[in-house]
């Protein structure tokens, strides 16, 4: 999943980035207003988190702007408390918001819930076929077995669950795989996902991700 | 606790006693003109009698040609009191205890008679028997008639009685309708104050009733009201803006340490990885320090200040930040140009004055191009002493300048925390002149680049020799 973080005060943004990444998200960075609203009209985020004090540009503003186009989830950080402007947010298309001086753990917990939610699942386990994903725990079991998947594949493997039946291309995927510089892992995607392809192929098992030439990948119908 | 005074009350007293005073002089007036026309009507009364009884003299057809007195056709009161005598002090006729008179003819006079006041008249006149023959006998006739005058008293005091009671009456209705009319009149008041309690720190809203602009006596007033609230208003949103911004700035600052920390301890990490954390945080801690302690340092500028408690002397002030901020502008490159500073003493605490100094100072060398300089000079002008302090930099946007010493303004959006600290240095320097009755101001140099002037009192004792001083150098 690929995160755009709109926040101008610079040690905030590296400890919310390190934060992210740790927990399995490709983050991009942007330092103010205008080159975030930039960045969030570029349809390859998965959510986004948006400080509301920003120079160049209001939070406020870059959020009805992007709210004309798209309807990428947003999670608003602000210092102001007062409900007042709560529900001015929330009314002006924020999905959620966190008041600062926030959790870390909190935020990445409501940030995987924005982007389930925003993808049609409610529920943090994904059921394909007889394969399981535990988002929160990050891990894969099929038909009851635990299945041990590289941070990268059990990524592709939850990409593709929250994308049932569509066909996901390879720059898509990389899209929502890795920050700005995802072009630097083009030629890695397909041996990723021949590993967990491989790792996937119990005995007894059907193929679960399908390969269309030159359009992509897709899991296998009679899904969820 | 005392009642509070009220202005209609006494204002309706104050006319109601006004209106007593008058009706008091009026009962004594009414009372002496009615006791006169009464008494002119007794008097006339008394005299027609007289005259009555004068005409009642007849000839007694005797030979000696006398006269009698007949009464017979004339009825008189029957407390009457009189006496007729001729010349020879004969009685003719008499009723009643005549007590002794010393009355002279055609005049009045009051008297006891047997305990009851009388008023008495006299009356003369010549009775001329058988005037055709020999020119007739001449009777030369006095009578003295009197009448109980207690009826006149009565009549007097009926009469103002009636009038008291109808003026009393007549009172008590001008005191309701002066209440009610007062009422009436200050009502555009109660509606005005009204108006001002609907004020509260929700709701700044003050429109001065149409009543209240309508009277000239109330025009000041509710003007005043408007002006109050405005300027109140004004301090209110600005301390409350303070408050939010320094919140922010705060929740911003804890929010980053919290991040820190949180980050390290979101897995176990390596020796290296927790030093290079806990170096970020203590950094992290160090900047929330920091603006706690410019606020409190803010907070300590905005209370008053003890006249006369302390003193520094500007130029060696001056030259300490000189001092402290060459190493910044060794790093870029700027130059510091004093010229030859004026001995001065102002009534600043040192610290305060060298935390305005180097402030502005730092200022300006943050805002110098490289291989630019920094101008310091100082001036003393009518008993103040000026400093200036110009670089060469982009200078101030005009329409930032009325804001620039606002605490947490940071003028262009764009430029956040990272380059512009806290956002309170140019208001602790504003707080620091104003304590003193000093002053700072910040404009553009007409050749390009900021200057700041500040301008602060000398300690009275030390204005003159450094005068002199200040025109050597």
């Amino acid at each position: 999943m690929r995160l755009l973080l709109i926040e101008d005060e610079q040690r905030l943004a590296d400890n919310i980035a390190a934060a992210l990444r740790e927990a399995g998200f490709a983050v991009d960075h942007a330092a103010d207003g205008v080159a975030g609203s930039q960045l969030a009209e570029q349809d390859v985020f998965d959510a986004i988190i948006l400080d509301l004090m920003l120079p160049g540009k209001s939070g406020q503003r870059v959020l009805c702007d992007l709210r004309r186009s798209r309807h990428t989830p947003v999670l608003i950080l602000t210092a102001q408390e007062d409900k007042e402007s709560v529900v001015e947010l929330l009314n002006s298309g924020a999905d959620d918001y966190l008041a600062k001086p926030f959790d870390l753990g909190e935020l990445i917990a409501r940030v995987k819930a924005l982007i389930r939610r925003s993808k049609g699942g409610a529920s943090p386990v994904l059921r394909v076929l007889d394969v399981e994903l535990d988002t929160i725990r990050q891990s894969v079991t099929r038909r009851g077995l635990q299945i041990d998947l590289s941070p990268t594949e059990f990524r592709i493997l939850e990409y593709l669950a929250h994308r049932p039946r569509a066909v996901v291309s390879k720059r898509e995927l990389l899209e929502h795989l890795y920050d700005y510089d995802w072009e630097h892992h083009s030629n890695v995607i397909e041996a990723h996902v021949s590993n967990l392809r491989r790792k996937l192929n119990l005995e007894g098992t059907e193929q679960l991700i399908e390969t269309l030439r030159h359009r992509g990948y897709r899991l296998r119908e009679g899904l969820l | 606790m005392r009642e509070p005074a009220s202005i209609t009350k006494r204002l309706i007293l104050s006319v109601l006693l006004f209106e007593l005073l008058a009706a008091l002089a009026l009962i004594t007036a009414v009372t002496v003109n009615e006791q006169r026309a009464q008494y002119k009507v007794f008097d006339a009364n008394l005299r027609g009698t007289s005259n009555v009884l004068f005409g009642s003299v007849q000839d007694a057809e005797d030979a000696d040609d006398s006269i009698i007195l007949e009464l017979h056709s004339l009825t008189l009161p029957k407390d009457a009191v009189f006496r007729v005598t001729d010349e020879s002090g004969k009685i003719l006729g008499a009723a009643g205890d005549l007590p002794e008179l010393s009355l002279k003819p055609e005049s009045f006079q009051r008297a006891q008679v047997s305990g009851r006041s009388y008023r008495f008249f006299m009356l003369t006149g010549e009775r001329i028997i058988d005037p055709g023959q020999n020119g007739g006998v001449h009777h030369h006739v006095t009578i003295v008639y009197g009448l109980p005058d207690g009826h006149v008293w009565h009549e007097v005091l009926e009469s103002v009685r009636f009038f008291t009671l109808s003026t009393f009456v007549l009172l008590g209705i001008t005191a309701l309708l002066l209440v009610w009319l007062i009422r009436r009149f200050l009502a555009p008041i109660h509606e005005l104050a009204g108006k001002a309690n609907e004020i509260s720190a929700i709701d700044w809203q003050f429109h001065s009733p149409e009543s209240a602009r309508q009277f000239i006596e109330l025009r000041p007033l509710a003007s005043a009201i408007d002006k109050t609230i405005a300027r109140l208003h004004r301090s209110f949103e600005q301390q409350r803006r303070f408050t939010s911004d320094a919140a922010h700035e705060l929740k911003t600052d804890l929010a980053i340490v919290k991040s820190s920390l949180q980050l390290l301890a979101m897995k176990r990490r390596s020796v290296e990885e927790y030093e290079r954390g806990l170096a970020l945080g203590l950094d992290d801690f160090s900047r929330l320090e920091h603006t706690v302690q410019k606020m409190l340092t803010l907070a300590r500028l905005e209370q008053p200040l003890h006249a006369g408690a302390q003193s520094c002397r500007m130029d060696e002030v001056l030259e300490e930040a000189i001092y402290q901020g060459s190493s910044l502008a060794e790093i870029r490159q700027v130059r510091i140009l004093a010229s030859p500073r004026t001995p001065a003493t102002t009534p600043l605490d040192r610290r305060d004055a060298l935390l305005l100094c180097s402030n502005v100072l730092l200022n300006a060398l943050q805002h110098s191009p490289e291989r630019s300089s920094v101008e310091v000079s100082s001036v003393i002008v009518d008993h103040h002493i000026r400093l200036t302090i110009r670089d060469h930099g982009e200078g101030i946007r005009e329409e930032d300048r009325r804001f620039l010493f606002e605490p947490f303004y940071r003028g262009d959006p764009s430029r956040s925390r990272k380059s512009g600290g806290t956002g309170l240095g140019l208001s602790i320097c504003k707080a620091i002149c104003t304590r003193v009755g000093g002053d700072i101001d910040i404009a553009n140099h007409p050749e390009g680049g900021a200057i700041v002037t500040i301008t602060l009192p000398l300690t009275a004792s030390s204005s003159e020799p450094q005068l002199s001083a200040s025109l050597k150098a």
